[in-house]
């Protein structure tokens, strides 16, 4: 190790812990898109929330020299929004339909899911990673 | 000749190193499982001949590591990542070819490599303590 004295078991963990960020970012932006799932506009016709779509970026570390990841930027979601006939609602256009988010529980839902799959693989890296430790320091113990 | 530099001792240690830089590989792929056209990638194994000495290709291993300020892919030789070669088969629609479950596979099997070598380790010092008399 030439240039930094960093070991690669804190590399690893460096890593995995970036991948926790980012997942939790992206849960972050997943439970705002459920929360907000019937959002409608104040004024009558108005846009309503618009989906939001987190994304992900490599980025090199130059501390760790690593590739780690990082929440790039949010995008929104440019779908159609869901269109409601309900003349009474105060967000209705002249025709009486009130647009709703373009947002589909069922999608967020699985999202969500993968994001938790993501987060729990990268908390095992960090485990494996402390056990390999621990190996380690039982030589000396030896 | 220090303790250390025994055949069995530095290949082992050698064997630890290597364990070490793939945790570190494998634990990229994790967390770039989704990341856009991110491909994993996995470590060649290194190769002893008969008096434990290494054979194979991981001293390009360290010029990896010297390049600091440049991106890693770039400066990888051909000999010391393994491509996965079922990449293109799991590939997804966002051009991400990361299997989690191939992935936690390897963590795990990293691991318990990980776990025999220094066991094998602590047994050679062992060894040693029993040839000094103080076993």
């Amino acid at each position: 190790m030439a240039d930094n004295d960093i070991s690669d078991f804190t590399r690893s963990m460096g890593i995995a812990t970036s991948g926790l960020r980012a997942q939790a970012g992206r849960m972050r932006v997943i439970s705002e898109n459920i929360a907000n799932a019937d959002s409608t506009a104040q004024t009558a016709g108005g846009d309503p929330y618009r989906r939001k779509v987190p994304t992900f970026t490599t980025q090199l570390d130059r501390v760790l020299d690593a590739k780690t990841v990082a929440l790039g930027r949010i995008k929104p979601d440019q779908s159609d929004f869901r269109t409601k006939y309900e003349p009474s609602n105060p967000a209705a256009d002249q025709n009486g339909y009130v647009k709703y988010p373009n947002v589909n529980p069922l999608i967020e839902m699985t999202d969500l899911r993968d994001a938790q799959r993501s987060y729990e693989a990268n908390l095992n890296i960090i485990s494996a990673t402390r056990r390999m430790i621990q190996r380690t320091l039982d030589i000396l113990k030896a | 000749m220090a303790i250390s530099d025994l055949p069995v001792l530095s290949a082992l240690r050698t064997r630890m190193q290597w364990h070490q830089e793939r945790q570190r590989v494998l634990a990229e792929n994790v967390s770039n499982s989704d990341t856009p056209r991110f491909k994993p990638r996995d470590l060649v194994e290194p190769k002893f001949n008969a008096s434990g000495t290494q054979t194979g290709s991981m001293g390009s291993l360290a010029m990896m590591r010297t390049s600091s300020g440049t991106n890693i892919a770039a400066s990888a030789g051909g000999q010391t990542f393994d491509v996965n070669s079922k990449v293109g088969f799991e590939t997804r629609p966002t051009g991400n070819a990361v299997n989690l479950e191939e992935e936690m596979m390897r963590v795990s099997a990293n691991q318990m490599d990980y776990a025999a070598v220094t066991s094998l380790y602590s047994k050679s010092l062992h060894l040693l303590k029993t040839a000094i008399g103080k076993g």
